[in-house]
């Protein structure tokens, strides 16, 4: 959105150009160049103010970001995919917020049924979070975990008992991975909602979980949404990087050399 | 593959019915941040001109194989390249070259001495496409979103392709092919010995003279108003060409091809070839190449539809064509891709297009691929083949248990085929890994499945190797038309 505390902005409007074609040709060319981009350009302006139909989009999809936020995941999502509800030490989202370490770790319930209910040393653990979107994971769960249990399945790679994980941090992986003694573990969590989707999902991986080891060892595949990488297409993507994994014992910068190499230019 | 994996090296070569060509280009190659976004070819650049050469022949009838092969060897070798690090590029054969007896062996032996994965090419609609990509044609209707025509005037041809600048032709720089246009009217129909005699007239324009009552042969030394009417008529057809239908009857009986159907309204006009380009910078002489190319020309700049048309500056001379195929043949297909890198490269694969499955229940998605299977059965030799493609428009909707159907549909419609070919699946959507996952797991074949890419009926692939680092492979979707 336009700036709205600069009094330049709100300068006079430049001299219209002589001919009325040119007019209309740069606003062609200014619809072109929005169509093409998902952002909020050339909304236009009411003086100083946004037009009315653009304030009301932007609290649209600010409400819808915020629900994202402030809303949790059904009951019936765990029970389709047979995941087992746990929770961090975080009491409430206001606290999620402000305290990313309670995010990290599990409450004393959740550690208790993990070592109950979970299959102990599964080559693959698979964590499903919150994180900052609940929709995120409505909208690409029911995709995504089909692709990637069945790939991996047809692979022969031994997958756990699938957790979901309210409040969590991606780190909440390394304790339940650790906790379970999981060769590899997959945090598929929401992220933090933007004014253009409130459904990006993002993949962390990390080889040998391990708590309060550095994000560098993690790999990620990121913004996963209908508009992104399609969900499905994910969960494929993601049957070939934990195999990657698996067999080269290794995520993260050390999984890739490549990563490990910075431009210098 | 190239030692740096942020580049391509690629090569053009262009065997035109007057003049031959190469170019040696570097495709900058960027994987947009975001990671869900594909990588494309960002920037192209040419690194190397090779000099203008006549087109070698034996006879009037066959070409020279050996000597086309020796120029584009020693043009390389100025270039400093070996063709083991050419990771890309194509060779065409144009204009009346394209329809000598052996263009078509002589088009894969350049293709195959130019490196690994160089492209052999032919076909007027194609070579109407590269030119117009070359001239900066596409780029400009990119740019102001307008409608622009490239007229691509050679010995042998004018090619037109028409270019709609819009919002979705992202991988080809923002503008989409709207037709191609293709006439057997060139600068060297008319051929003179040294003498100014008349050494050849090409059919085309014996049906010209005929029609108009010209009375031209071989071995006559004509006046020049004799042969500037011939240009000017010539002229005419060019001009009928672009601004038809409805077309004059002598267009259809020159036309190569289909003619459209509506008019066409165009922001703009680029001349480019041997003869297009003089259009814009007259020869002293106009017989300094022993042929009617200047009269055509000056025609042409004389002609009172061409002095009200929107004539653009073309961004290249003569070699707009072989810029195009060295620079905007090759594609990139997407990141999530499932490949046997075995079996990479693959050559001169056809495609047979299943259309848009997305309205199609379960049921029927079996019958629509059987039919599209029976269909590449029917028109190829299958045992000549390095594989066959299937192309599919529309999965419909990206989800797990409907790629299952389709991978399912699939399998079974392939089983009339050889179980050693190779498959190439290539679809619009992003979702080759999964649906190439889920086709691995009901089917031991050979199996390749691309995204990202529109290919149609009857098109030709060329499926490179992985580009190391960026996780996709280069596609050059071509046709074979002689």
């Amino acid at each position: 959105m336009a700036s709205d505390s600069n009094p330049d902005a709100d300068a006079e409007p430049p001299e219209p150009t002589t001919s009325d074609d040119a007019d209309r040709g740069d606003e062609d060319a200014l619809r072109r160049i929005a169509d093409r981009n998902p952002t909020r350009l050339g909304v236009g302006r009411s003086g100083p103010r946004p037009t009315t139909e653009a304030l009301l989009e932007f609290r649209a999809d600010h409400g819808v970001a915020r629900d994202a936020v402030h809303s949790r995941v059904s009951d019936d999502l765990l029970k389709e995919f047979g995941l087992v509800r746990l929770r961090t030490r975080v009491a409430d989202t206001d606290q999620y917020l402000a305290r990313p370490d309670l995010g990290r770790e599990l409450d004393a319930d959740s550690l208790e049924r993990l070592e109950r209910d979970c299959e102990p040393a599964p080559e693959v653990q698979l964590v499903v979070s919150d994180g900052l979107s609940s929709s995120a994971v409505e909208a690409n769960v029911p995709q995504l975990l089909p692709a990637l249990l069945d790939g991996l399945e047809a692979r022969g790679i031994s997958v756990g008992t699938p957790v979901f994980v309210e409040s969590g941090r991606v780190d909440v992986m390394d304790a339940v991975g650790e906790e379970l003694e999981a060769d590899c573990c997959v945090n598929l969590i929401g992220e933090r909602p933007g004014l253009r989707t409130a459904e990006s999902l993002s993949a962390y991986l990390v080889y040998g979980p391990e708590r309060g080891s550095a994000t560098a060892k993690k790999s990620v595949v990121s913004n996963i949404h209908d508009g992104g990488l399609p969900p499905v297409e994910a969960g494929a993507e993601l049957v070939d990087l934990i195999a990657e994994m698996l067999d080269a014992e290794a995520s993260g910068v050390d999984l890739r050399e490549d990563d490990r190499e910075f431009r210098t230019e | 593959m190239t030692a740096d994996p942020e580049s391509l090296t690629s090569v053009g070569v262009d065997v035109g019915t007057t003049t031959t060509h190469t170019i040696v280009s570097r495709l900058q190659v960027e994987t947009p941040p975001g990671g869900a976004a594909s990588p494309e070819i960002a920037d192209r650049e040419v690194v190397f001109r090779g000099p203008v050469r006549e087109t070698p022949l034996l006879d009037r009838e066959t070409i020279d194989v050996g000597g086309v092969a020796a120029f584009v060897k020693r043009d390389l070798e100025a270039a400093g390249l070996e063709p083991a690090t050419v990771d890309t590029g194509a060779v065409i054969v144009t204009g009346e070259t394209a329809r000598r007896e052996n263009a078509e062996p002589l088009v894969h032996q350049v293709a195959a001495d130019a490196g690994r994965f160089v492209a052999a090419t032919a076909g007027a609609d194609l070579e109407a496409v590269l030119a117009g990509r070359g001239s900066g044609a596409a780029a400009h209707a990119a740019e102001t979103g307008g409608t622009v025509a490239n007229v691509d005037v050679g010995g042998g041809t004018t090619n037109v392709a028409i270019f709609e600048g819009g919002s979705d032709g992202r991988k080809r720089g923002g503008s989409r092919v709207r037709e191609t246009r293709c006439l057997d009217v060139g600068g060297r129909l008319v051929r003179f010995d040294d003498d100014g005699r008349i050494g050849s007239i090409s059919p085309p324009a014996e049906v010209l003279a005929e029609a108009l009552e010209f009375p031209i042969a071989v071995g006559d030394e004509p006046d020049g108003e004799l042969l500037a009417a011939l240009a000017e008529a010539m002229a005419d057809r060019i001009v009928d060409l672009l601004e038809g239908p409805p077309f004059d009857r002598l267009t259809r009986e020159l036309a190569i091809g289909e003619l459209p159907t509506e008019p066409v309204s165009l922001d703009g006009v680029v001349f480019s070839g041997g003869v297009g380009l003089l259009v814009d910078s007259p020869p002293a002489d106009p017989f300094a190449h022993g042929d009617l190319g200047g009269l055509l020309a000056a025609a042409l700049r004389e002609h009172e539809r061409v002095r009200s048309w929107p004539v653009l500056e073309s961004a290249e001379d003569l070699r707009a064509t072989v810029v195009g195929a060295g620079t905007e043949s090759t594609t990139l297909s997407g990141r999530t891709i499932s490949i046997e890198p075995d079996l990479l490269p693959l050559r001169n694969v056809p495609v047979a297009d299943v259309g848009d499955l997305a309205d199609l229940e379960e049921s029927r998605l079996r019958d629509r691929l059987e039919a599209t299977v029976a269909r590449l059965r029917e028109l190829h030799d299958l045992h000549d083949l390095d594989a066959v493609a299937l192309a599919v428009a529309d999965v419909g909707p990206l989800e797990y248990e409907r790629l299952g159907s389709v991978a399912d549909a699939l399998a079974s419609a392939l089983e009339p085929l050889p179980p050693s070919l190779p498959i190439v699946v290539v679809v619009r959507q992003n979702c080759a890994k999964a649906l190439g996952q889920l086709l691995e797991r009901r089917s031991d074949r050979p199996l390749v499945a691309l995204d990202e890419l529109a290919v149609q009926d009857g098109d030709y692939l060329d499926v490179g190797e992985p580009i190391s680092g960026h996780d996709s492979v280069p596609v050059v979707v071509k046709t074979l038309a002689f």
